[in-house]
Protein backbone atom coordinates (compact mmCIF):
# COMPACT_ATOMS: atom_id res chain seq x y z
CA UNK A 1 0.00 0.00 0.00
CA UNK A 2 3.06 1.90 0.03
CA UNK A 3 3.33 5.24 -1.83
CA UNK A 4 6.50 5.68 -2.16
CA UNK A 5 9.01 8.83 -1.97
CA UNK A 6 8.37 11.09 -4.35
CA UNK A 7 5.39 10.30 -5.81
CA UNK A 8 2.80 12.45 -4.04
CA UNK A 9 3.18 16.13 -4.41
CA UNK A 10 4.51 18.74 -1.86
CA UNK A 11 1.19 19.97 -1.25
CA UNK A 12 -1.03 16.25 -1.10
CA UNK A 13 2.38 15.73 1.30
CA UNK A 14 1.65 18.16 3.58
CA UNK A 15 -2.16 17.90 3.43
CA UNK A 16 -2.11 14.24 4.32
CA UNK A 17 0.44 14.68 6.97
CA UNK A 18 -1.80 17.36 8.96
CA UNK A 19 -4.63 14.90 8.70
CA UNK A 20 -2.51 12.22 10.62
CA UNK A 21 -0.62 14.22 13.43
CA UNK A 22 -4.05 14.63 15.26
CA UNK A 23 -4.69 10.86 14.89
CA UNK A 24 -0.91 9.95 16.07
CA UNK A 25 -0.78 12.46 19.18
CA UNK A 26 -4.59 10.98 19.91
CA UNK A 27 -3.74 7.63 19.65
CA UNK A 28 -0.12 8.50 21.99
CA UNK A 29 -2.65 9.76 24.60
CA UNK A 30 -5.01 6.26 24.22
CA UNK A 31 -2.78 4.35 24.31
CA UNK A 32 -1.20 5.89 28.03
CA UNK A 33 -4.92 5.86 29.50
CA UNK A 34 -4.95 2.02 28.20
CA UNK A 35 -2.07 1.06 29.80
CA UNK A 36 -2.37 2.74 33.04
CA UNK A 37 -5.67 1.13 33.33
CA UNK A 38 -4.66 -2.24 33.11
CA UNK A 39 -0.77 -3.30 32.81
CA UNK A 40 -1.81 -6.32 31.25
CA UNK A 41 -3.24 -5.21 28.12
CA UNK A 42 0.71 -4.25 27.31
CA UNK A 43 0.95 -8.00 26.21
CA UNK A 44 -2.21 -7.87 24.55
CA UNK A 45 -0.57 -4.64 22.62
CA UNK A 46 2.33 -7.06 21.91
CA UNK A 47 0.58 -9.77 20.12
CA UNK A 48 -1.76 -7.33 18.33
CA UNK A 49 1.24 -4.87 16.98
CA UNK A 50 3.40 -8.28 16.52
CA UNK A 51 1.24 -9.45 13.75
CA UNK A 52 0.93 -6.18 12.30
CA UNK A 53 5.26 -6.25 12.01
CA UNK A 54 5.32 -9.13 10.75
CA UNK A 55 2.09 -9.37 8.15
CA UNK A 56 3.26 -6.02 7.00
CA UNK A 57 6.61 -7.70 5.77
CA UNK A 58 5.16 -10.18 3.93
CA UNK A 59 5.03 -9.73 0.26
CA UNK A 60 2.58 -12.27 -1.04
CA UNK A 61 1.84 -13.09 -4.69
CA UNK A 62 -1.58 -12.56 -5.96
CA UNK A 63 -3.87 -13.85 -8.47
CA UNK A 64 -3.21 -10.70 -10.70
CA UNK A 65 0.01 -11.56 -11.06
CA UNK A 66 1.92 -8.84 -8.59
CA UNK A 67 2.62 -8.88 -5.26
CA UNK A 68 1.20 -6.94 -2.57
CA UNK A 69 1.07 -7.06 1.43
CA UNK A 70 -1.43 -7.78 4.07
CA UNK A 71 -1.28 -5.07 6.68
CA UNK A 72 -2.24 -7.03 10.45
CA UNK A 73 -4.21 -4.28 11.53
CA UNK A 74 -7.85 -5.52 12.22
CA UNK A 75 -7.31 -7.40 15.17
CA UNK A 76 -5.50 -4.35 17.10
CA UNK A 77 -8.53 -2.32 15.64
CA UNK A 78 -10.85 -4.60 17.68
CA UNK A 79 -8.61 -4.46 20.72
CA UNK A 80 -7.56 -0.97 20.87
CA UNK A 81 -9.54 1.04 18.88
CA UNK A 82 -8.45 2.87 15.73
CA UNK A 83 -5.75 5.55 17.41
CA UNK A 84 -3.63 3.24 19.15
CA UNK A 85 -3.88 1.17 15.62
CA UNK A 86 -2.61 4.30 14.14
CA UNK A 87 0.50 5.11 16.41
CA UNK A 88 1.46 0.91 16.03
CA UNK A 89 1.54 1.43 11.93
CA UNK A 90 3.13 4.93 11.98
CA UNK A 91 6.23 3.27 14.34
CA UNK A 92 6.12 0.37 11.01
CA UNK A 93 6.15 2.65 8.59
CA UNK A 94 8.63 4.71 9.70
CA UNK A 95 10.82 1.72 9.99
CA UNK A 96 10.28 0.68 6.21
CA UNK A 97 10.48 4.62 5.32
CA UNK A 98 14.14 4.68 6.95
CA UNK A 99 15.50 1.41 6.36
CA UNK A 100 13.71 -0.20 3.45
CA UNK A 101 12.83 3.14 1.33
CA UNK A 102 9.08 1.52 0.86
CA UNK A 103 7.28 4.77 1.30
CA UNK A 104 9.38 7.64 2.46
CA UNK A 105 9.36 10.91 4.55
CA UNK A 106 6.94 13.08 2.81
CA UNK A 107 4.76 10.07 1.80
CA UNK A 108 4.50 8.88 5.41
CA UNK A 109 1.65 10.67 6.69
CA UNK A 110 -0.48 9.62 3.62
CA UNK A 111 0.60 6.05 3.96
CA UNK A 112 -0.52 6.24 7.93
CA UNK A 113 -3.69 7.70 7.15
CA UNK A 114 -4.19 4.48 4.54
CA UNK A 115 -2.94 1.68 7.00
CA UNK A 116 -3.25 3.49 10.22
CA UNK A 117 -6.75 5.09 10.28
CA UNK A 118 -8.64 4.21 7.01
CA UNK A 119 -8.23 0.72 7.14
CA UNK A 120 -8.35 0.68 11.40
CA UNK A 121 -11.56 2.50 11.60
CA UNK A 122 -13.36 0.66 8.61
CA UNK A 123 -12.57 -2.90 10.77
CA UNK A 124 -13.41 -1.00 13.79
CA UNK A 125 -17.05 -0.35 12.49
CA UNK A 126 -17.87 -3.28 11.40
CA UNK A 127 -16.53 -4.56 14.70
CA UNK A 128 -18.53 -2.42 16.55
CA UNK A 129 -21.83 -2.88 14.51
CA UNK A 130 -21.99 -6.94 14.48
CA UNK A 131 -20.31 -6.94 18.20
CA UNK A 132 -24.01 -6.81 19.98
CA UNK A 133 -25.38 -8.98 16.94
CA UNK A 134 -26.10 -12.24 17.04
CA UNK A 135 -22.97 -12.98 14.80
CA UNK A 136 -20.64 -14.80 15.38
CA UNK A 137 -17.29 -13.75 17.18
CA UNK A 138 -14.70 -15.25 14.92
CA UNK A 139 -16.81 -14.66 11.72
CA UNK A 140 -16.50 -10.98 12.99
CA UNK A 141 -13.10 -10.98 13.93
CA UNK A 142 -12.74 -11.90 10.06
CA UNK A 143 -14.94 -9.19 8.50
CA UNK A 144 -13.24 -6.71 10.40
CA UNK A 145 -9.60 -7.58 9.44
CA UNK A 146 -10.30 -8.59 5.70
CA UNK A 147 -12.08 -5.21 5.58
CA UNK A 148 -9.39 -3.23 6.93
CA UNK A 149 -7.18 -4.74 4.69
CA UNK A 150 -9.08 -3.88 1.75
CA UNK A 151 -10.22 -0.29 2.72
CA UNK A 152 -6.20 0.35 3.50
CA UNK A 153 -5.78 0.29 -0.12
CA UNK A 154 -8.59 1.79 -1.26
CA UNK A 155 -7.22 4.70 0.43
CA UNK A 156 -3.84 4.63 -1.35
CA UNK A 157 -5.93 4.50 -4.50
CA UNK A 158 -7.86 7.14 -3.59
CA UNK A 159 -4.74 9.34 -2.94
CA UNK A 160 -3.06 8.63 -5.59
CA UNK A 161 -6.37 9.29 -7.55
CA UNK A 162 -6.71 12.81 -6.10
CA UNK A 163 -2.94 13.69 -6.99
CA UNK A 164 -2.87 12.19 -10.30
CA UNK A 165 -6.45 12.76 -12.10
CA UNK A 166 -6.68 11.12 -15.67
CA UNK A 167 -6.89 13.85 -18.06
CA UNK A 168 -10.34 12.03 -19.52
CA UNK A 169 -12.09 11.44 -16.38
CA UNK A 170 -10.36 13.00 -13.86
CA UNK A 171 -9.84 11.53 -10.30
CA UNK A 172 -12.94 9.20 -10.65
CA UNK A 173 -11.06 7.57 -14.06
CA UNK A 174 -7.84 7.33 -12.44
CA UNK A 175 -9.10 6.18 -8.65
CA UNK A 176 -10.74 3.17 -11.12
CA UNK A 177 -7.44 2.84 -13.10
CA UNK A 178 -5.48 2.28 -9.15
CA UNK A 179 -8.09 0.57 -7.93
CA UNK A 180 -7.11 -1.96 -10.13
CA UNK A 181 -3.41 -2.17 -9.58
CA UNK A 182 -4.00 -2.51 -5.46
CA UNK A 183 -8.04 -3.48 -4.43
CA UNK A 184 -8.35 -6.80 -7.18
CA UNK A 185 -4.50 -8.07 -6.23
CA UNK A 186 -5.69 -7.07 -2.42
CA UNK A 187 -9.18 -9.11 -2.41
CA UNK A 188 -7.43 -13.13 -1.77
CA UNK A 189 -4.84 -11.59 0.57
CA UNK A 190 -7.12 -9.70 2.79
CA UNK A 191 -9.32 -13.51 3.11
CA UNK A 192 -5.77 -15.36 3.95
CA UNK A 193 -5.60 -12.77 6.63
CA UNK A 194 -9.06 -12.75 7.78
CA UNK A 195 -8.71 -16.23 8.52
CA UNK A 196 -5.45 -15.90 10.08
CA UNK A 197 -6.21 -13.70 12.41
CA UNK A 198 -9.50 -14.96 13.54
CA UNK A 199 -7.50 -17.99 15.00
CA UNK A 200 -5.10 -16.56 16.56
CA UNK A 201 -8.20 -14.56 18.47
CA UNK A 202 -9.39 -17.92 19.33
CA UNK A 203 -6.08 -18.47 20.52
CA UNK A 204 -6.07 -14.98 22.76
CA UNK A 205 -9.94 -15.88 23.74
CA UNK A 206 -8.47 -19.69 24.86
CA UNK A 207 -5.50 -18.31 26.94
CA UNK A 208 -6.41 -15.18 28.19
CA UNK A 209 -9.97 -14.49 28.36
CA UNK A 210 -10.02 -12.17 31.14
CA UNK A 211 -8.04 -9.43 29.81
CA UNK A 212 -10.72 -9.38 26.72
CA UNK A 213 -13.59 -9.69 29.18
CA UNK A 214 -12.03 -5.95 31.20
CA UNK A 215 -11.41 -4.47 28.27
CA UNK A 216 -14.71 -5.26 27.08
CA UNK A 217 -13.76 -6.34 23.70
CA UNK A 218 -16.46 -8.76 23.26
CA UNK A 219 -19.47 -9.83 25.44
CA UNK A 220 -19.20 -11.88 28.16
CA UNK A 221 -21.99 -14.42 26.73
CA UNK A 222 -19.98 -14.75 23.36
CA UNK A 223 -16.46 -15.67 24.92
CA UNK A 224 -17.62 -17.82 26.65
CA UNK A 225 -19.24 -19.41 24.60
CA UNK A 226 -16.58 -19.73 22.31
CA UNK A 227 -15.05 -20.94 25.15
CA UNK A 228 -17.43 -24.35 25.37
CA UNK A 229 -18.23 -23.29 29.31
CA UNK B 1 -13.76 -33.19 17.26
CA UNK B 2 -13.99 -31.54 13.61
CA UNK B 3 -16.26 -28.59 15.95
CA UNK B 4 -13.52 -27.80 17.51
CA UNK B 5 -10.62 -28.00 15.46
CA UNK B 6 -13.61 -25.58 12.69
CA UNK B 7 -11.11 -22.64 12.59
CA UNK B 8 -8.00 -23.87 12.15
CA UNK B 9 -9.17 -25.87 9.16
CA UNK B 10 -10.81 -22.97 7.29
CA UNK B 11 -7.43 -21.72 7.95
CA UNK B 12 -5.96 -24.13 6.18
CA UNK B 13 -8.15 -24.48 3.57
CA UNK B 14 -7.76 -20.40 2.78
CA UNK B 15 -3.54 -21.22 2.87
CA UNK B 16 -3.69 -24.30 0.34
CA UNK B 17 -6.49 -22.39 -2.04
CA UNK B 18 -4.17 -19.21 -2.08
CA UNK B 19 -1.14 -21.32 -2.90
CA UNK B 20 -2.47 -22.86 -5.68
CA UNK B 21 -3.92 -19.82 -6.56
CA UNK B 22 0.04 -18.72 -6.97
CA UNK B 23 0.81 -21.93 -8.90
CA UNK B 24 -1.78 -21.18 -10.92
CA UNK B 25 -1.10 -17.93 -11.89
CA UNK B 26 2.66 -18.15 -12.15
CA UNK B 27 2.68 -21.89 -14.14
CA UNK B 28 -0.45 -21.91 -15.97
CA UNK B 29 -1.26 -18.57 -17.23
CA UNK B 30 2.26 -17.29 -16.58
CA UNK B 31 1.55 -13.52 -16.97
CA UNK B 32 2.75 -12.77 -13.65
CA UNK B 33 5.76 -10.77 -12.99
CA UNK B 34 5.19 -10.50 -9.72
CA UNK B 35 6.58 -6.80 -9.30
CA UNK B 36 5.11 -4.96 -6.04
CA UNK B 37 1.64 -3.22 -6.62
CA UNK B 38 3.37 -0.10 -5.35
CA UNK B 39 5.81 -0.41 -8.43
CA UNK B 40 3.11 -1.05 -10.97
CA UNK B 41 1.31 2.11 -9.17
CA UNK B 42 4.66 4.27 -9.78
CA UNK B 43 4.61 2.71 -13.26
CA UNK B 44 1.07 4.02 -13.98
CA UNK B 45 1.67 7.78 -11.96
CA UNK B 46 4.31 8.07 -14.61
CA UNK B 47 2.02 7.64 -17.55
CA UNK B 48 -1.02 9.49 -16.37
CA UNK B 49 1.51 12.25 -15.17
CA UNK B 50 3.42 12.08 -18.38
CA UNK B 51 6.74 12.44 -16.71
CA UNK B 52 9.76 10.49 -17.87
CA UNK B 53 10.62 8.38 -14.47
CA UNK B 54 13.80 10.37 -14.16
CA UNK B 55 12.38 12.93 -12.94
CA UNK B 56 10.73 11.94 -10.25
CA UNK B 57 13.11 12.28 -7.04
CA UNK B 58 12.02 12.01 -3.16
CA UNK B 59 11.48 15.02 -1.41
CA UNK B 60 13.10 13.54 1.16
CA UNK B 61 16.47 12.00 0.83
CA UNK B 62 16.23 8.36 1.97
CA UNK B 63 18.74 5.55 2.02
CA UNK B 64 17.65 2.63 -0.33
CA UNK B 65 19.04 -0.61 0.76
CA UNK B 66 21.67 -1.10 -1.96
CA UNK B 67 20.66 -4.83 -2.62
CA UNK B 68 17.70 -7.10 -2.87
CA UNK B 69 19.49 -9.12 -0.46
CA UNK B 70 20.27 -6.65 2.24
CA UNK B 71 16.31 -5.13 1.40
CA UNK B 72 15.01 -8.97 1.64
CA UNK B 73 17.14 -9.11 5.17
CA UNK B 74 15.78 -6.32 6.71
CA UNK B 75 12.16 -7.64 6.10
CA UNK B 76 13.28 -10.81 7.96
CA UNK B 77 14.14 -8.68 11.16
CA UNK B 78 11.16 -6.80 10.95
CA UNK B 79 8.94 -10.32 11.03
CA UNK B 80 11.50 -11.11 13.34
CA UNK B 81 10.79 -8.54 15.89
CA UNK B 82 6.84 -9.38 15.15
CA UNK B 83 7.69 -12.84 15.78
CA UNK B 84 9.92 -12.66 18.92
CA UNK B 85 7.26 -10.34 20.76
CA UNK B 86 4.21 -12.85 19.89
CA UNK B 87 5.69 -15.62 21.23
CA UNK B 88 7.11 -13.79 24.61
CA UNK B 89 3.36 -13.00 25.35
CA UNK B 90 1.92 -16.32 24.12
CA UNK B 91 4.55 -18.03 26.46
CA UNK B 92 3.77 -15.81 29.13
CA UNK B 93 0.10 -16.20 28.85
CA UNK B 94 0.38 -20.32 29.09
CA UNK B 95 2.74 -19.87 32.20
CA UNK B 96 -0.16 -17.88 33.68
CA UNK B 97 -2.53 -19.94 33.28
CA UNK B 98 -0.55 -22.54 34.55
CA UNK B 99 0.25 -20.99 37.84
CA UNK B 100 -2.91 -20.23 38.49
CA UNK B 101 -4.16 -23.95 38.26
CA UNK B 102 -1.69 -25.31 40.31
CA UNK B 103 -1.77 -22.39 43.49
Amino acid sequence: MHIMEGFLPLNWAVFWWVIALPCLVYGMYRLKLVLDADREALPLLGVTGGFIFILSSLKLPSVTGSCSHPTGTGLSAICFGPWITSVVCGIVLLFQALFLAHGGLSVLGANIVSMGIVGPLVGYAVYRTLRETRVNMFLTVFLACALADIFTYVTTSLELALAYPAQVGGVGSSFVLFMGIFAITQVPLAIVEGVVLALVFKYIVQLKPDILLRMKVFPEEKISAARGD
Amino acid sequence: MAGKYKLEILALIAVLVFCALFLYTSLVTGNGRFAGSDTLASEKIVELSGEPIGTIHPLIPQWVPPSAEIESGLFALQAAIGGLVIGLVFGYWIGQKKGTKNT
